[in-house]
C-alpha cells in the first residue's frame, strides 16, 4: 500500500488539504432520515464504539455490533458492553453482508486488519465510516470502488459524546466523504444523518477532507496537545525541585494546573487565558512566549514536514513491524520521570493561584498553541481545521493529565498521538536547554506578582493586549466558540 | 454545659443580607430543630457552625473534653456530590443506566472500609447501624448506581458511625421511606443518650424524641418556641391559560408494558411488570426505597438502554421501532431528584424553565415569541418572575424544586412523571406543590406521581401501583 497523499497531484493536494467548511444548523433539516431503516454495525465497543453506538440507537436507528469471534467467545470487555445495554452482537460474518453502514471504531493501529476482514464481507453499494483518516491517507488503504468512504469524528472522549447527547447538547464533530469512494453520491449526506444521530449537529460541524484531518490531526497532536504538555510539565517540574520547591506542591501544581489554565483557553480562547494574569504577569508571558515561538518554530515545522511527506508515518510504522519497540521503552521512560514518581501533595492550591504561580505554563501554552496553528495554516491546512487541532483539543488532553498524569495522558491518546509524543519531547527538551537556565521560581512555583507593585507602561500593555486578540487563532476561535456555548465548566480538584 | 454559642452573628452573600445578629446557644447533650420558610437562612446557618462560609460576630463551640465521643462537629448536607476515582465530578444524568466495564467510583463496601479506616471507627457499630437502615443489599454497588434516598441513608450511616459531639444533619427525612425514618429516629436518640448533640433542619412533624427545643428563623433571626410553627398558607395564583388547555393525546393508551424484566448480572432490578397507563390517569407510584421505582420510570422517559430488550408500547408506539428518545420525551414533563441533581448548574431559572421546550438539560436554542409569553406567565404564577435571571443552584431548594416542576409542565405536555418532586421540602411546601399538581390536572393531563407519605398526597390521584423488591405487589384503581 502506498501514502495516499503521495500519490495525488500537488493541485489535488492543496484542493483535499483545504476543505473546510464550517456547516450552519439548516444543513440538517433533514435529521437522521439518510439513515432511517438501514442497518447500521459497529465494529468495536470500547469507549467510543459503545456510546456513539447509544447515541444512534436512541436517535431511531438501528445498531447492532460485530465483534472478533473470540471478544465473543472469551466474553471480553467489547462483549459485555454491548450485550450488558442490549445491543444485538454478532461476528463479522454474521452482521458485515447485511449491513448497509459498517462503523469501524477500533484503535488506528488495527484499522488494516479489521478493514481487510470487514471489506470482503460487505455488500455492493453499502458504506463504510470511519472516525480517523490515517489508514486511508498514510496507509494507502483501498476500498472496494463500490462501497462509500465517510468519516464522523467527534471531537470528545466517548463518555462526553453520551453524557452532552442525553443533555440534549452534542459534542463538536468533524465528517469528510473521501473523494476517491462517493461512486453514488451519497456520502455527505449519510455522514450529516449519522452527525445527528450522535447530536454533533448542535455543537458545530466541520465538514473536512480525511487529507486535511490526518495532516491536522496529526500535527496537532504532536506538537501542542501531548508534546508539549509532556515538554513543559516534566521541565517545570524539574524546575521547581532545582529551586528547592516542596515536590509535593510542585507535582500539584504541575499535574492540575495544565487543566486549570486550559479551562480558560477552552472558554476565552489564548487571550481569555491570559487575561487571568496580572498585568506584568501578562506582558511577561508574552515576552517569553514569543521567545519559546523562535527557539521552538523549527521543530514545529520539521514535524510538519515529516507529516506532510509522509517520513512520520514511514518511521512509525517501521516501529509496528518492530513490535513497538521504541514506543514501549519511551513509555517506560515516561513512567520513571520524577514528576511521575512523585506524588501530589495534600495541599490547596486555588483557582487563580494556578494562574499567577505557573505563569511559564500559560507561556508554554500560547507559544504551542500559536504555532501548531501558524504552521499548519502555512502549510495549506485552513483556519478552522488548524483550530480544533490546536486550541480546541488541548483542554481536553489536559484534563487527562490531570486525571493521572503523563502516564495516563500517553495511555489515552492514540499510539499514533503517543508515539509523536514522545519524539517532539526528546527533541525539545534540549532545544529549550538554554532558556529554562534563565527561568526562575517567579515564573513557576512562587506568585509571579509577590514583592511587584503592578505597574505595567500604558502602551506597552495596549500592544500587548492588541497583539493577543487579534492573532489568526483568537479571531477564528471567537466565531467557532460561539457554536459551542453550552461548555460545561470542569471542576478543580 | 453550653456546647455552643453565637453572638451577633450576621452573614451576608454579596448584597443580601441573611442572617443579622444572631444570638444562639446550645447545651451538651440537647436535641434541636430549626425550622423556617425556604430561604429563611436555615442552611446558610448551619454552614456558619461547621464552618463552610464566611461571617461576623461570634460562633464558639467549646468541645467536652471528657466526652467519649470525638471532639468534632459534623454537618450532614441536604445535597450531597461524590467524586470518582480520580477527584472530579462529571459525572452525568442517567449515567448509572449505561453499562460500561470500567469502573470510576468505589463500591459502597470500599468506601464504608476507607471511612472506618480514616477515622478508626469500630466496626461492629457499623453492623448494627447498616441492619438498623437495612443497608446491606447496597454494598457492592457503585457510588454512582444507588438511588437518592440510599445516597441518603449513606450520609446518614457515615455521620452516626463517627458520633461526633455535635451533629448538624439539614432535611435528615429526604428520600426515606416511612420505615426508615422510624429507624432513623431511634438512631437519633440512640445518638443524644450517648452523650451527642443534635441540631437538625426540618419542618417535618414527625421528629425523634430526643428533640425538644425549637428555633424557627424568620427575617435574618430566632425566635425560638416550644412547638412546631404554622407557617401561613400561600393562595395560587390563576392558573396560566395556555395550561388549561386539554393535551393533545396521541393514542388512548400511553404506557403499555408487558412482562418486563430488567437485570444486572445477577440482580433482578424489576420482574415481570405488567402496567397500563391511559390518558388523564393519575397514577401513584410506590416503594420502598431500592424497590424499582427509578428504573420502572426511566424506561417510560427513554432513558434506560435496557427498555430496547422489553415489550413495552409508548404513546402508541413499541419501543425500538425507529423512534427517538426525544420522539418520547416530548410528550412528557419529568422532574426527579436525579435530574435535578444533575441539573445544568450554569441555568438562570428562565433557561432552566425554557429547556423544558426541548427536554434538554440547560437551554441551548433560541425561543420564539410564543414560547417566551407563555414563560413569563408561567414564571409569574409560580412567584419566580423576580428571580428569573438568578442562577438556579442559588435559589433556596424548595424554589428550585418549584423552577424545575415549572420546567415539567411548559410545554403543557401528555403525561407528567413527578418522581419524588417534594423530596427534601417541608410540609408547608409540599402541600403548596400538591396543591399546585391538582390544580394543573384538572386540563385531563396523566400523571405518575412518586411519593413516599400516603399522608401528603395530590388529591388528584385516582391510581396506585406498589413495587416491591421489582415486583408489582398492588395495581388498583383508588
Amino acid at each position: 500500500m502506498a501514502n495516499y497523499f503521495n500519490t495525488l497531484p500537488l493541485r489535488e493536494q492543496l484542493n483535499q488539504l483545504g476543505v473546510c467548511e464550517f456547516m450552519s444548523n439548516d444543513e440538517f433539516l433533514d435529521g437522521v432520515d439518510a439513515l432511517k431503516g438501514k442497518k447500521i454495525v459497529i465494529v468495536g465497543c470500547g469507549a467510543q464504539g459503545l456510546n456513539q453506538g447509544l447515541n444512534l440507537r436512541d436517535s431511531g436507528l438501528d445498531v447492532s455490533y460485530a465483534l472478533r469471534k473470540e471478544a465473543i467467545e472469551e466474553k471480553r470487555a467489547s462483549w459485555k458492553n454491548a450485550t450488558d445495554n442490549n445491543f444485538n452482537v454478532g461476528t463479522y460474518e454474521e452482521l458485515i453482508p447485511s449491513a448497509d453502514l459498517v462503523i469501524n471504531l477500533t484503535p488506528d493501529k488495527q484499522h488494516t486488519s479489521v478493514v481487510s476482514a470487514v471489506m470482503p464481507l460487505m455488500k455492493q453499494g453499502a458504506t463504510l465510516s470511519y472516525s480517523h483518516g490515517f489508514n486511508i491517507v498514510e496507509e494507502g488503504m483501498q476500498i472496494r470502488k463500490d462501497l462509500t468512504v465517510i468519516m464522523v469524528a467527534p471531537k470528545s472522549p466517548g463518555s462526553e459524546v453520551r453524557a452532552e447527547y442525553l443533555r440534549g447538547f452534542g459534542v463538536p464533530t468533524l465528517i469528510a466523504v473521501h473523494p476517491e469512494n462517493d461512486p453514488e453520491g451519497k456520502g455527505l449526506e449519510q455522514a450529516k444523518a449519522y452527525c445527528v444521530g450522535t447530536g454533533g449537529h448542535r455543537a458545530g460541524v466541520l465538514r473536512s477532507s480525511f487529507v486535511a484531518e490526518v495532516k491536522s490531526d496529526l500535527m496537532g497532536e504532536q506538537t501542542i496537545l501531548c508534546g508539549l504538555l509532556q515538554t513543559g510539565s516534566i521541565l517545570s517540574f524539574d524546575k521547581m525541585i532545582e529551586k528547592g520547591i516542596d515536590p509535593g506542591y510542585a507535582s500539584k501544581l504541575v499535574q492540575y494546573g495544565v487543566e486549570v489554565i486550559t479551562e480558560a483557553l477552552k472558554h476565552g480562547g489564548v487571550t481569555g487565558m491570559m487575561d487571568r494574569l496580572s498585568n506584568p504577569a501578562k506582558i511577561k508571558a508574552f515576552r517569553i512566549s514569543e521567545e519559546l515561538k523562535t527557539i521552538m518554530r523549527p521543530l514545529f515545522q520539521k514535524h510538519q514536514d515529516d507529516i506532510m511527506s509522509g517520513e512520520f508515518s514511514r518511521i512509525m510504522m517501521e516501529d509496528w513491524a518492530n513490535g513497538d519497540a521504541n514506543l514501549l521503552k519511551w513509555r517506560a521512560e515516561t513512567g520513571e520521570t520524577a514528576f511521575e514518581k512523585t506524588p501530589a501533595g495534600d495541599v490547596k492550591i486555588g483557582d487563580q493561584e494556578y494562574f499567577d504561580n505557573y505563569t511559564l505554563m500559560v507561556a508554554f501554552i500560547k507559544a504551542g498553541v500559536e504555532l501548531a496553528f501558524e504552521t499548519m495554516v502555512e502549510a495549506g491546512i485552513k483556519p478552522e481545521s488548524a483550530y480544533y487541532e490546536s486550541l480546541h483539543e488541548t483542554p481536553l488532553i489536559a484534563n487527562t493529565i490531570a486525571r493521572k498524569k503523563l502516564f495516563e495522558m500517553n495511555r489515552v491518546i492514540s499510539d499514533t498521538a503517543e508515539y509523536g509524543c514522545y519524539l517532539f519531547d526528546q527533541a525539545c527538551k534540549p532545544l529549550l536547554a538554554d532558556f529554562m537556565k534563565t527561568v526562575d521560581t517567579d515564573l513557576v512555583g512562587k506568585n509571579f506578582n509577590e514583592g511587584k507593585d503592578g505597574a505595567v507602561d500604558n502602551q506597552e500593555l495596549v500592544e500587548v493586549n492588541e497583539a493577543l486578540r487579534s492573532h489568526p487563532v483568537e479571531l477564528v476561535g471567537t466565531v467557532l466558540r460561539k457554536a459551542m456555548t453550552a461548555m460545561k465548566a470542569i471542576k478543580t480538584a | 454545659m453550653i456546647l455552643l454559642n453565637t453572638e451577633e452573628l450576621s452573614i451576608r452573600y454579596g448584597a443580601k443580607t441573611v442572617l443579622t445578629g444572631v444570638s444562639f446557644a446550645v447545651n451538651q447533650g440537647e436535641g434541636w430543630v430549626i425550622r423556617g420558610i425556604s430561604g429563611s437562612g436555615k442552611t446558610t446557618f448551619a454552614r456558619a457552625i461547621a464552618g463552610t462560609v464566611k461571617y461576623t460576630g461570634k460562633l464558639n463551640i467549646r468541645y467536652d473534653a471528657q466526652s467519649l465521643l470525638p471532639a468534632k462537629t459534623l454537618f450532614v448536607e441536604s445535597w450531597y456530590r461524590f467524586t470518582n476515582l480520580e477527584g472530579d465530578r462529571n459525572f452525568y444524568y442517567q449515567q448509572r443506566y449505561n453499562h460500561q466495564q470500567r469502573r470510576d467510583t468505589v463500591t459502597i463496601a470500599r468506601e464504608l472500609e476507607l471511612y472506618g479506616q480514616e477515622y478508626a471507627l469500630d466496626n461492629n457499630r457499623l453492623q448494627a447501624l447498616m441492619s438498623a437502615l437495612d443497608y446491606d443489599r447496597v454494598l457492592d454497588e457503585q457510588l454512582f448506581e444507588i438511588s437518592s434516598g440510599e445516597h441518603k441513608k449513606l450520609q446518614l450511616i457515615k455521620a452516626l458511625w463517627l458520633r461526633p459531639q455535635l451533629l448538624i444533619i439539614d432535611q435528615p427525612y429526604t428520600g426515606l421511606d416511612v420505615k426508615s425514618r422510624g429507624r432513623l429516629n431511634d438512631l437519633l436518640n440512640e445518638y443524644t443518650v450517648n452523650g451527642g448533640t443534635l441540631l437538625l433542619i426540618s419542618n417535618d412533624a414527625e421528629l425523634p424524641s430526643c428533640v425538644n427545643h425549637f428555633a424557627v428563623l424568620m427575617n435574618g433571626q430566632f425566635t425560638t418556641s416550644d412547638s412546631a410553627v404554622v407557617f401561613e398558607e400561600k393562595l395560587l395564583q390563576p392558573l396560566p391559560e395556555f395550561l388549561k388547555e386539554p393535551p393533545q393525546y396521541s393514542a388512548p393508551t400511553l404506557i403499555d408494558m408487558k412482562q418486563v424484566h430488567v437485570q444486572y448480572g445477577d440482580k433482578q432490578v424489576l420482574k415481570d411488570i405488567c402496567w397500563q397507563v391511559n390518558a388523564g390517569e393519575r397514577w401513584l407510584l410506590q416503594g420502598h426505597n431500592g424497590s424499582g421505582k427509578s428504573t420502572l420510570l426511566s424506561l417510560i422517559t427513554g432513558d434506560h438502554p435496557q427498555a430496547y430488550a422489553n415489550n413495552i408500547k409508548l404513546f402508541g408506539v413499541q419501543r425500538g421501532a425507529g423512534e427517538s428518545i426525544w420522539d418520547i420525551k416530548k410528550r412528557i414533563g419529568l422532574i426527579s431528584p436525579e435530574l435535578h441533581w444533575y441539573f445544568d448548574a450554569n441555568a438562570t431559572v428562565l433557561q432552566s424553565l425554557a429547556s423544558g421546550f426541548f427536554d434538554s438539560n440547560g437551554l441551548y436554542r433560541q425561543l420564539r415569541y410564543m414560547q417566551k409569553q407563555q414563560l413569563n406567565e408561567l414564571l409569574k404564577f409560580l412567584d419566580l418572575y423576580d428571580v428569573k435571571d438568578e442562577l438556579l443552584t442559588t435559589l433556596p431548594l424548595g424554589k428550585q424544586r418549584l423552577a424545575l416542576l415549572g420546567r415539567t409542565i411548559i410545554k403543557n405536555p401528555q403525561l407528567l412523571v413527578l418522581d419524588e418532586p417534594c423530596q427534601g421540602l417541608d410540609q408547608q411546601q409540599t402541600q403548596y406543590f400538591n396543591k399546585l399538581v391538582d390544580e394543573i390536572s384538572k386540563n385531563g393531563v396523566t400523571i405518575i406521581y412518586v411519593g413516599h407519605f400516603e399522608t401528603q398526597l395530590p388529591a388528584c390521584i385516582t391510581h396506585k401501583l406498589v413495587l416491591q423488591d421489582g415486583r408489582c405487589i398492588e395495581n388498583t384503581r383508588l
